[in-house]
């Protein structure tokens, strides 16, 4: 036991969906039992963080690490693990770019309290009761996390070093990267462990793509029947794969679903729906400002569709969606 | 009331705009960015100068029909009007980010129009990201 490499899973901010991502790994999970020895795992297994705490800095050869940091505690237990472990792998999309939880930055701390303390019909508070960091009980402090302004991607809060992102990660991309710790084969430090070509690239709807895309109506892919063989775009139905990394197995495409982004962006691009906003730009069909206006304005929450997966990570810091 | 003196960037096509070496404007003007053409400018170009601070962006591009290399300044038009949703969507004033296709081949137009858009930025007041 004491040889083998210890690995820590753990989840942040996060739907527990990776942690059954890892699980469906199905018969290679054995072999990575076999190979290391997990010491947390909450999801799964029952480890307690008192010690984690007392282990040595860098004890810990890999940590998996899953979810958005939310919260006070969310940040002390990433702080943790960062000091016990000589690597790091944001898991998923809401570590690499803050996630689907990512889209309450489009509200501030304050509008979210309101709503679910207060406003939700559903809500029966009548003493306008709020979540305390510290509270007094007979004379007993009890205390809570706290609970930040924004959503943060991992990177915010800690170094990271390999990034493997996807809502969850495929189970392949998740075997080769477990793989290459354990046989000293990682690429430098920094890289994100998928491929890094866009998802158009490994479309199986790419060759049915016209020559020039032009789009005057933008359409929801629940307000139509969509062809299950055309490109989505052509289709005129918003699919951000022309600006979202490949290697999540096009689950979704393959389900008749555009890619709404959970990959994040290509290598070399830091904001995803930035750059998808230019290349959507190119293929709407207008002569004139006011039919580009009356197309653009056709389009249902554009900002929620670019940065569903990647809003903390989004370069314009902002303040409250109108 | 403090002076709030509005940092603008500035992408200008150098084909229909000028370049502005002779009348010493170029001096005077902060973050005027000659480009080949408007269509050049990235949205994420846009977005970067509003992370670093920026409280307005201006295109200037060449007039309708007269892009050197034809349709440049209909895309970063088509650009700005999805950027402009997006910023809005974003708790953005949609009004700190302009595109203006015209001509000026001596540039002396340059500090106008950004003079007007200061002017506009001057009344939004600065863009204070929310944390």
């Amino acid at each position: 036991m004491a040889d083998k490499p210890k690995v820590a899973i753990y989840w942040l901010a996060s739907c527990a969906g990776c942690d059954e991502a890892i699980v469906d790994l199905n018969e290679a999970i054995l072999m990575v039992a076999d190979a290391v020895d997990i010491v947390l795992w909450p999801v799964a297994l029952d480890f307690k963080y008192e010690s984690i705490r007392k282990m040595e800095k860098g004890e810990i050869t890999l940590a998996i690490i899953h979810g958005a940091v939310r919260n006070s505690e969310q940040e002390e237990m990433a702080k943790l693990l960062r000091e016990k472990s000589q690597l790091v792998l944001a898991f998923g999309a809401c570590a690499c770019f803050g996630g689907t939880a990512g889209l309450a930055n489009f509200r501030s701390k304050e509008d979210i309290f309101n709503w679910v303390y207060q406003d939700a019909p559903t809500v029966v508070n009548p003493n306008m009761n709020r979540p305390q960091t510290e509270t007094s009980v007979n004379g007993n402090t009890l205390t809570l996390p706290e609970f930040f302004e924004r959503v943060h991607p991992l990177n915010d809060i800690i170094s990271v070093d390999y990034y493997l992102p996807g809502c969850p990660p495929p189970p392949d991309l998740i075997a080769n990267a477990v793989f290459a710790v354990l046989e000293d084969k990682l690429p430098p430090r920094g890289t994100t462990l998928a491929p890094s070509k866009p998802l158009c690239d490994a479309c199986p709807r790419n060759r049915s793509k016209p020559l020039r895309l032009e789009i005057s109506e933008f359409k929801r892919i629940h307000e139509v029947e969509a062809n299950e063989d055309q490109c989505f775009l052509a289709q005129g139905i918003l699919c951000i794969g022309p600006a979202i990394r490949s290697g999540c197995g096009e689950t979704c495409i393959r389900t008749n679903t555009p890619c709404r982004g959970c990959f994040g962006p290509v290598d070399g691009v830091d904001d995803a729906g930035a750059k998808f906003i230019s290349s959507l730009a190119s293929l709407i069909s207008a002569d004139n400002e006011e039919e580009s206006q009356k197309t653009i304005d056709g389009i249902a929450d554009l900002a929620g569709y670019c940065y569903r997966f990647s809003l903390p990570s989004a370069s314009l810091k902002h303040k409250n969606k109108e | 009331m403090t002076t709030f003196i509005p940092k603008l960037v500035c992408f200008s096509c150098k084909f229909g705009w000028g370049y502005l070496n002779t009348n010493g404007y170029r001096e005077q003007l902060k973050n005027l960015i000659p480009v080949t053409c408007s269509g050049k400018v990235d949205t994420t170009h846009i977005m970067d100068a509003f992370r670093k601070g920026a409280d307005g962006v201006i295109i200037l591009g060449c007039p309708e029909k007269e892009c050197h290399f034809q349709t440049g300044n209909y895309q970063a038009r088509k650009r700005i009007l999805l950027l402009r949703k997006i910023l809005k969507e974003f708790g953005v004033e949609p009004e700190r980010l302009k595109v203006e296709l015209n001509l000026d081949p001596e540039g002396t137009r340059i500090p106008i129009v950004i003079g007007e858009m200061r002017k506009e930025i001057e009344k939004l007041g600065p863009l204070s990201p929310s944390v």
